[in-house]
């Protein structure tokens, strides 16, 4: 039987990581709505005022873009721009040429992610260590991160205990607190050894080119404390206008990605550290990265490029809940995933067209959002591309002889009529696919096929 | 043709067929206080509950931080150098070092450095490398305290950012360094301070 990719890879996920995948995030979506709820009673004005906030900024990119290149070099940050995944590595890499840096630490980067900077560096010699709990551990089992913020979400303490193990950072032990223990103690090795950092950065501010940079662990604080080149990695569209509306984002990140007021650590960079100072880069780097942003920006579903990457849209979709992060095949899951990830692609749309169909619309993702962001319109709007672009769509019914009844209104009368002949077939005669998943688990109610139609009549007749 | 002029002349073009653009919206920064904030009028008594609720601890006095050092086990403490004036408080308590080197990493369990601020609305303490020019310092030890200067407490978030100083690096933190990556599981003390406090001087 013919079933989405989501689905198939949904089916065949392990159990427990299922239940892992939706406890965990299911606890994501409780703590947010407890937060924003006692904190604001109404959040919604914040929502909007923070999707106004974005929307200007990306329909002024060019300004706002060219703005913070200047403050930041002004600033004494060095400032690159890349169009592509391979000329954003390749700018990584000549900065660190140039800076004789081998050893190179991470902190959380999700763009580096996109354009697999990691295994680039290897390959040109350079090593690079993830210094989040989370990506590190990815790291060690060549693993990918199935959630934006929590990117472990997959994995269970026995699954981490035994990678630890391999790796020779101790023997088995499958205590949370012990595995923290044990990577901060190598990680903070790393750091000091380490001659360059690399980070993502949440938000830059056009007006003063400070480049906000928050975490809870506290790596990349101790990335920026350990070494002596700083490089960020940010997507084009990581900017606001003013540094006023970073109070207005950070109140709303940390609140919709964990529940928190703030994230632990909150770090505002605006330039290199002099020579002075005892601790902190002395070169900062700043690469403005497109990889298929301009080219998102020119579609219809530019809304999607303020997305400030808290997650909450992952946490609440029953989808996502369902089939885990690594179903999305791709860098961003969930509904940002869905719609951010085809339209990434470029040219190999086709290949993520089917993740716009894993939805029901339900508009939760819309409902927590902290930037307002319509995904459930934009998921239509990929739909109706790769019909135009007449992609297949393996698994969704075909809904042409739905079309057909609908459009005539006597085939529809008579399809209404008939209809109560399902209250007496056996249902598993039924022959569509998508019809016999949905009744594995449920039953079909009687036939009301019809009703609306006599009532609107009769309706009519007494006004 | 290099990226830089690839990426803004995409930007144009993508912009450039929008009829109307979204306007730069009009907000006061009291949209983002939360709704209990208008009831708390004393920002020092507020500072100290919120910095309870993010899991820190606050002293009433520098003594009082030296004895909680001594008591939680703290081996050997950095002192700041800007906090000279306070050595013999702490030292009364336990062995005090006014130079903070790599090679002391795992030695030194504590440390008590100035911060330039603080921030009563969300607990949040305030360092800028001005103030605390060691920042592997204030980060490695087990234990990390504030010196706050009273008169450096700014009420809400959006106060504090309207009054960002022009330093290349001030860090805002809120409570003990955490995770919950391991079974959602929260754990304090990953790369950063497992403990963190913070007193007013």
């Amino acid at each position: 039987m013919a079933r989405q990719l989501i689905d198939t890879f949904a089916a065949r996920l392990d159990k427990g990581v299922q239940k892992a995948v939706h406890d965990n995030s299911a606890a994501g979506t409780d703590k947010r709505y407890s937060v924003l709820g006692s904190d604001y009673g109404d959040p919604n004005p914040l929502r909007a005022l923070a999707g106004a906030i974005k929307q200007h900024t990306i329909e002024h990119l060019d300004t706002y873009l060219e703005q913070a290149e200047s403050r930041l070099t002004a600033n004494g940050a060095s400032v690159h721009f890349a169009a592509t995944k391979e000329d954003a590595c390749r700018a990584t890499f000549e900065i660190l040429k140039a800076a004789k840096a081998t050893k190179v630490v991470k902190s959380k980067s999700m763009i580096s992610e996109e354009i697999h900077l990691n295994d680039y560096l290897a390959a040109n010699g350079v090593s690079a260590v993830e210094t989040d709990l989370g990506e590190y551990i990815i790291q060690i089992d060549h693993d990918h991160p199935s959630h934006i913020v929590k990117p472990v979400l997959h994995k269970n303490r026995r699954d981490i205990a035994r990678s630890f193990e391999r790796e020779g950072l101790g023997e088995y032990n499958d205590d949370p607190e012990t595995i923290t223990r044990r990577a901060r103690a190598y990680l903070r090795k790393q750091y000091l050894a380490a001659d360059a950092a690399i980070t993502g950065a949440n938000f830059i501010s056009a007006e003063s080119g400070r480049m906000v940079l928050v975490t809870n662990e506290g790596n990349s604080r101790f990335c920026l404390a350990g070494t002596r080149v700083h490089i960020a990695l940010v997507g084009i569209e990581k900017l606001v206008p003013r540094d006023r509306d970073l109070g207005v984002m950070l109140n709303l990140l940390g609140r919709s990605a964990t529940g928190q007021q703030l994230t632990v650590y909150t770090e505002f960079i605006s330039g290199p550290a002099p020579a002075e100072q005892p601790s902190g880069p002395r070169e900062m780097h700043v690469i403005f990265v497109d990889n298929g942003r301009v080219e998102t920006l020119a579609s219809d579903c530019r809304e999607i490029l303020r997305c400030i990457r808290c997650g909450a849209c992952m946490n609440v979709c029953p989808v996502y809940r369902q089939a885990s992060g690594h179903a999305y095949r791709s860098v961003y899951p969930g509904p940002l995933g869905a719609v951010l990830s085809p339209n990434l692609a470029g040219k190999d749309f086709a290949k993520l067209a089917d993740l716009p169909k894993a939805s029901s619309l339900c508009g939760a993702c819309n409902e927590v959002c902290p930037v307002d962001i319509p995904i459930p319109d934009l998921l239509l709007k990929l739909r109706h591309r790769a019909k135009e672009e007449h992609i297949p769509s393996p698994g969704t019914p075909p809904m042409g002889g739905f079309a057909l009844l609908a459009s005539s209104p006597s085939l529809w009368r008579a399809a209404m009529v008939a209809g109560a002949a399902l209250d007496v077939v056996p249902k598993g005669a039924i022959p569509v696919p998508a019809m016999q998943d949905w009744l594995r688990t449920r039953t079909l109610p009687k036939w009301r096929g019809g009703r609306f139609r006599a009532w609107f009549r009769n309706h009519k007749k007494q006004s | 043709m290099n990226s830089r002029k690839a990426i803004f002349d995409g930007i144009r073009a993508a912009l450039s067929p929008l009829q109307e653009r979204t306007s730069y919206p009009d907000y006061s920064a009291v949209i983002a206080e939360p709704q209990w904030l208008a009831g708390e009028a004393d920002p020092k008594a507020l500072f100290e509950k919120r910095l309870m609720t993010v899991g820190g601890r606050y002293f009433a006095a520098a003594a009082a931080c030296a004895r909680w050092l001594k008591a939680d086990g703290a081996t050997l403490l950095y002192l700041a150098p800007e906090l000279a004036h306070l050595e013999p408080v702490f030292a009364a308590d336990l062995p005090v070092t006014r130079e903070y080197s790599r090679g002391l990493v795992d030695q030194i369990d504590a440390a008590v450095t100035l911060a330039s601020g603080a921030i009563a609305e969300s607990g949040t303490i305030v360092l800028s490398d001005a103030e605390t020019p060691n920042r592997l310092a204030a980060l490695a030890p087990w234990r990390h305290v504030a010196a706050i200067p009273s008169d450096k407490l700014f009420r809400t978030i959006s106060d504090a950012i309207a009054a960002l100083p022009a330093d290349p690096n001030v860090i805002w933190i809120t409570g003990p360094s955490k995770t919950a990556d391991v079974e959602g599981i929260l754990i304090q003390g990953v790369h950063g301070p497992g403990q963190q406090g913070a007193f007013f001087v």
